[in-house]
């Protein structure tokens, strides 16, 4: 009877291992989910930024090349005045 | 950890330099922690893996474990979040400023274009009011040799007024005269007209002329159009009557050596128009026959050769070379 006892509580340890385990299981597969997800969203928070700061930069090359024309144009106007002489 | 206490960070600023300072300072402090989070994460996990081995009581070492890795895990999301966020509002921000620029560029382009398209057209316009557009008028001739463009009728009227005594009006008369015969008609006209047009301008001319000198032009443009021959060449109306009529002899023998002599005009005239009327009157003898029929005229004709002035040669021969 006392091993009949004996395996039944050594089952019962067993299976409240076992859940214990398939618990910290599942903990450590949300954990790992949830890092995972973060990751993705930083990759692409990633893309999404460098392709904002791609055209940005596009935004501001042409900008600056407008700018530039700009500034030879009113340079040369401010050259020849006789230009704006009616 | 430090990110709590950088979250409870006293918010004032009463202008917008200190609350984007701010801003950016929370900014500096998130990424500050970002960074810190890796080595912390690295030294609560040696913690935890050294007090699961040297301690007894795994079970409290796994869930403080647990409770870190969660809690870790929120804070992480958090900071990135909150980094993420910054970031996206400082770019949306600057490609805003940039398009507001790139705004205000286009429009000082358009201004600029604008100026130089009106300057263009100013330009333009002044040099289309330097550019003389071609006007052609009638030539009037003057008196004093000088010719005078039609463009300006109020001198001409002047002029017209100022011939008003008779005695100018008839030197003006004269010199318009002596001005049509002496100048050679081919370089007046020639660069205007072709030849058939040339003809009747001149005919037009002597018709206006010498109906102020009581002349008879229906007559003589009758007898013109009626003649049968006809050269393009200028006078040639008057040309091919005078074989005809001049060229009539009172003897039938002596009308080969007088025709030359008929004409003391003729030096001033085209050696073609002598050639076209040499051949004419050697190709038409029966013509000859018939005007011989008039002897009445060709003595007139004689006697007006011989009674006329040598000033006035060409008057009088011409008036009765026209009669005829």
């Amino acid at each position: 009877m006392a091993k009949a006892g004996g395996g039944i509580t050594n089952a019962v340890n067993v299976g409240i291992a076992v859940q214990a385990d398939w618990e910290n299981r599942e903990f450590i597969s949300h954990i790992s989910l949830n890092v995972r997800r973060l990751f993705e969203f930083l990759v692409q928070f990633e893309s999404t930024t460098k392709s904002k700061l791609a055209s940005l930069n596009e935004k501001l090359d042409l900008l600056e090349r407008r700018l530039e024309m700009l500034e030879v144009q009113v340079s040369t106007a401010t050259a020849n005045p006789s230009l704006f002489a009616t | 950890m430090s990110a709590a206490a950088t979250m409870h960070m006293p918010r004032e600023g009463s202008n917008y330099d200190e609350i984007s300072m701010q801003q950016s300072m929370l900014f500096s402090n998130n990424l500050q922690d970002l960074k810190n989070l890796r080595t912390q994460l690295y030294s609560a996990a040696e913690y935890f893996e050294l007090s699961y081995t040297n301690d007894g009581d795994t079970q409290s070492v796994v869930e403080t474990l647990k409770d870190y890795a969660i809690k870790a895990l929120v804070n992480t999301v958090d900071h990135l979040g909150s980094v993420t966020y910054k970031v996206n509002e400082f770019v949306d921000e600057k490609v805003d400023q940039v398009t507001e620029t790139e705004l205000r560029v286009a429009c000082i382009e358009q201004r600029l274009r604008m100026c130089q398209e009106y300057m263009d057209h100013e330009g333009r316009s002044q040099q289309s009011l330097v550019i003389n557009t071609p006007k052609f008028h009638k030539r009037y001739i003057l008196p004093s040799g000088e010719i005078k463009m039609g463009g300006n009728l109020g001198k001409l009227k002047s002029v017209e007024s100022s011939f008003g005594e008779e005695a100018e009006w008839n030197q003006f008369r004269d010199a318009v005269r002596t001005t049509i015969r002496e100048t050679p008609p081919p370089l007046l006209r020639k660069p205007v007209l072709p030849s058939p047009p040339q003809r009747k301008t001149q005919r037009s001319a002597t018709f206006s002329f010498s109906s102020i000198s009581n002349m008879a032009p229906k007559k003589e443009q009758d007898k013109r159009a009626v003649s049968p021959h006809r050269f393009p060449l200028l006078r040639s109306g008057s040309v091919a009557i005078r074989p005809t009529s001049v060229s009539r002899p009172t003897t039938p023998s002596k009308s080969r050596t007088i025709t030359p002599k008929r004409y003391p005009s003729e030096p001033r005239r085209s050696a073609s128009v002598r050639a076209a009327f040499e051949k004419e009157a050697q190709k038409e003898p029966e013509q000859q026959q018939q005007q011989q029929q008039q002897p009445s005229k060709s003595k007139r004709l004689l006697k007006a050769l011989l009674s006329r002035r040598k000033t006035k040669k060409d008057e009088t021969l011409y008036t009765y070379l026209d009669e005829y």
